[in-house]
């Protein structure tokens, strides 16, 4: 039986005790910031790759090279379809007599930075379309699609006006098209949105949870380490049952880790921070309200999931070094979902996806990810939810009575064995 | 005197080891009560029993004659004996906090926290950690957050283990007042001159029984066989050839005649003086310690 004006006392001192201090504020604040330098910037440097690139153009042919300036993005004048802010200078050179001389000095000047790379097409190119890029990174997969799209396109056009096509009629014939992904939601909605924008909300979403489940989980076990090392437990113990110093004690940092949700949602609402608006820009328009509310009964189920674990490893470990091993377990079971974060997205109704979604200790992570990218079928979230708060009951349980006896113990490191004999005892 | 505090027949084992059997003790009303045992005797275990911080495998306590439960608990001020504060928790929070754990509303305990402080001379360190206090303030603020609540019994664990002479002095004081009141204390310790100091009744235990228990009065008249410290050249076999002499024994650096059952003081020495050359002789009063060593002693040599 929990006593609810006992349960109140416990949790006020566990939350007020957090709160109060600089560190929740500083985490408060810093944690976006951490989430964005994880998430949002490789995105962003991802898309925003391009910038200013000068390329030597090295062809005979004046009409081609002509045709490739008029289909790359340029200063001033960004491509059609393509708003990633690439430029592309060229620089058109004419082959010399000396052609290996020539190319000597172009991989000098490659190399020293002058060029960003030297597109070779030699005459051959209308037969069997093969060129060459001299560059130092080969890596640099959105430029050179660029420019083999530019070259591409310059050899169909010339290719049509060599076959007779009248000049004005090229242009709308090689005309390029746009694939434009449009998310349809369960009620029918659509919602026009790019790739990026979704793999980034629902990354930074799985990322967040999983990270505030871990801290929360974990402050929950130093809680019960300290109580433990300054030797308070027994005074608290004498006064209310282990239950609810346990149960009290993952409420009130519960309700820290909400707290700071409170205030990152502010925050992004309001718009208060310049820093963080780019966030908002890519979430505010495609968080639906209850992907929110999943999110927080996600949060919830997995930290009291994880937290009762945690408690149970505080109590049977007199330090965190000692608690180090059992700590990482649960860290990696958590991680596992990660693992599995690119099947799942790209095909969340498939068994496997399924079935890792629904198994409980993935479930809070994983199904959050799976609803984030496609709403599954409400008995999945019913199923979901059953099994989660099932487990929790079963790991409450053996967690609280190994509490009950760890909080007591005091010096020699027990084995798992003996741990284990705690939770078969009560 | 009314009893207070009953443990009746209470067990208690873990696995196959009892660490208390069948003991039953009764702590009157408005008594400084000493626990008394060697290490493992089954103190703490019996103390933890009475909070209910453990539960017996059989038997029953019972407050003031009513079995303990979670309400009543609320009563009792207990200091464990591994005990200690919250670390980064402001001074008067954690009185208010600990008043609060024992039923007292957020703002009575408030009250009483800055009361206690004020008494104990450490007005001006509430809203402090209390990681920046001394060890000695450390354990004041302990001994306030045990008794903030006014209980009508106290139950102290090993209280003057780690404790320096002024906090020591301290914790005596408050006993006193406690009595004064009327209030019942229990302590458990291993050193038995502190227990003698302090206690009016006492229950040794060992081994998870209890032994010997009573007021001290009743305990010494009881177990201490009545002797007399004689300082004589006589051998022991001539002092004991005394008619009311029973055995002649040594004690640290005492010689103790032990008197026969029946045999009146006076009239022993009397008979003493006139045979044998003594230079000193007085009646001797056993200490505790005595008492209890022997009765552990006799209680291993029954059991083995």
């Amino acid at each position: 039986m929990l006593r609810w004006s006992k349960l109140s006392t416990i949790i006020r001192r566990e939350y007020l005790s957090r709160v109060r201090t600089k560190a929740f504020w500083i985490t408060t604040l810093a944690f976006p910031l951490i989430i964005l330098a994880f998430t949002v910037l490789p995105t962003m440097l991802m898309q925003r790759a391009g910038g200013e690139h000068t390329i030597a153009l090295l062809t005979a042919d004046e009409a081609l090279a002509k045709a490739m300036e008029a289909g790359l993005p340029t200063a001033g004048k960004t491509n059609e379809a393509d708003d990633s802010g690439f430029t592309i200078r060229l620089v058109h050179l004419t082959p010399e007599g000396d052609a290996a001389a020539q190319r000597a000095r172009l991989k000098r000047d490659v190399v020293a930075k002058r060029y960003g790379g030297v597109l070779v097409i030699p005459e051959t190119i209308y037969t069997d379309g093969k060129l060459e890029l001299l560059t130092t990174n080969t890596s640099a997969f959105q430029l050179m699609s660029r420019l083999e799209r530019a070259v591409g396109r310059g050899v169909t056009r010339l290719r049509l006006e060599r076959a007779g096509v009248p000049s004005d009629k090229v242009a709308e014939l090689t005309k390029s098209v746009d694939l434009q992904p449009v998310r349809i939601g369960k009620d029918g909605a659509e919602n026009a949105e790019g790739f990026l924008q979704s793999f980034f909300l629902s990354y930074a979403l799985m990322f967040l949870l999983w990270m505030s489940v871990m801290i929360y989980g974990m402050q929950v076990m130093r809680g019960v380490l300290e109580e433990k090392s300054s030797r308070i437990v027994e005074v608290v113990v004498a006064n209310v049952s282990a239950r609810e110093l346990m149960t009290g004690k993952i409420m009130g940092v519960g309700a820290v880790g909400l707290t700071q949700y409170a205030i990152w949602t502010l925050v992004l609402v309001n718009l208060a921070v310049p820093g963080l608006v780019t966030l908002a820009g890519y979430t505010g328009a495609v968080i639906s309200p209850w992907l929110l509310v999943f999110f927080v009964v996600f949060f919830v189920l997995g930290y009291v999931l994880y937290s009762t674990f945690y408690a149970a490893v505080g109590a049977a470990f007199n330090s965190e070094e000692e608690a180090q091993q059992m700590q990482s377990v649960a860290g990696w079971i958590i991680g596992i979902p990660f693992v599995f974060m690119f099947p799942v997205m790209n095909n969340p109704d498939s068994t496997l996806s399924v079935v890792l979604s629904l198994f409980p200790p993935f479930a809070p992570v994983l199904f959050f990810l799976r609803m984030s990218v496609q709403f599954p079928p409400t008995w999945q979230i019913v199923l979901c939810l059953v099994l989660l708060l099932g487990t929790i009951a079963v790991v409450a349980r053996v967690a609280a009575a190994v509490y009950r006896v760890g909080i007591l113990m005091y010096g020699k490191r027990p084995t798992l064995r003996e741990v284990l004999h705690w939770a078969r005892e009560s | 005197m009314e009893p207070h505090l009953e443990l009746r027949d209470v067990s208690k084992s873990y696995g196959r080891v009892f660490a208390v059997r069948e003991l039953s003790l009764t702590v009157p009303r408005g008594s400084v009560f000493g626990l008394l045992g060697p290490n493992g005797a089954g103190k703490t275990t019996s103390i933890r029993m009475t909070m209910r911080i453990t539960m017996p495998d059989t038997g029953e306590i019972l407050l003031g004659g009513v079995p303990i439960d979670d309400r009543l608990r609320e009563r009792i001020g207990y200091l464990p004996e591994e005990r200690g504060l919250y670390r980064k928790m402001k001074v008067l929070e954690q009185l208010e906090f600990l008043g609060e754990l024992r039923g007292l509303d957020r703002k009575e305990a408030r009250k009483r926290g800055g009361a206690w402080l004020e008494r104990l001379g450490l007005a001006d360190v509430g809203a402090r950690k209390v990681e920046e206090l001394s060890k000695g303030m450390q354990q004041k603020v302990q001994f306030a957050g045990t008794v903030i609540h006014d209980p009508e019994i106290v139950i102290l664990d090993e209280p003057f283990t780690g404790l320096d002479p002024i906090a020591t002095r301290l914790l005596k004081d408050l006993i006193d007042e406690m009595r004064q009141r009327g209030s019942t204390v229990l302590f458990s310790t291993h050193v038995l001159p502190q227990a003698e100091e302090l206690c009016d009744h006492l229950c040794l235990i060992n081994r998870g029984r209890t032994i010997l228990q009573g007021s001290l009065a009743e305990v010494r008249a009881r177990f201490a066989k009545p002797a007399l410290r004689v300082s004589s050249p006589a051998s022991d076999a001539e002092l004991a050839a005394i008619p009311g002499i029973a055995a002649v024994r040594h004690h640290n650096d005492d010689r103790l005649a032990e008197l026969a059952a029946g045999a009146v003081p006076a009239e022993v020495i009397r008979v003493l003086v006139g045979r044998l050359p003594v230079e000193g002789i007085e009646p001797y009063q056993a200490s505790l310690e005595d008492i209890f060593l022997r009765a552990v002693e006799d209680d291993h040599v029954a059991v083995v």
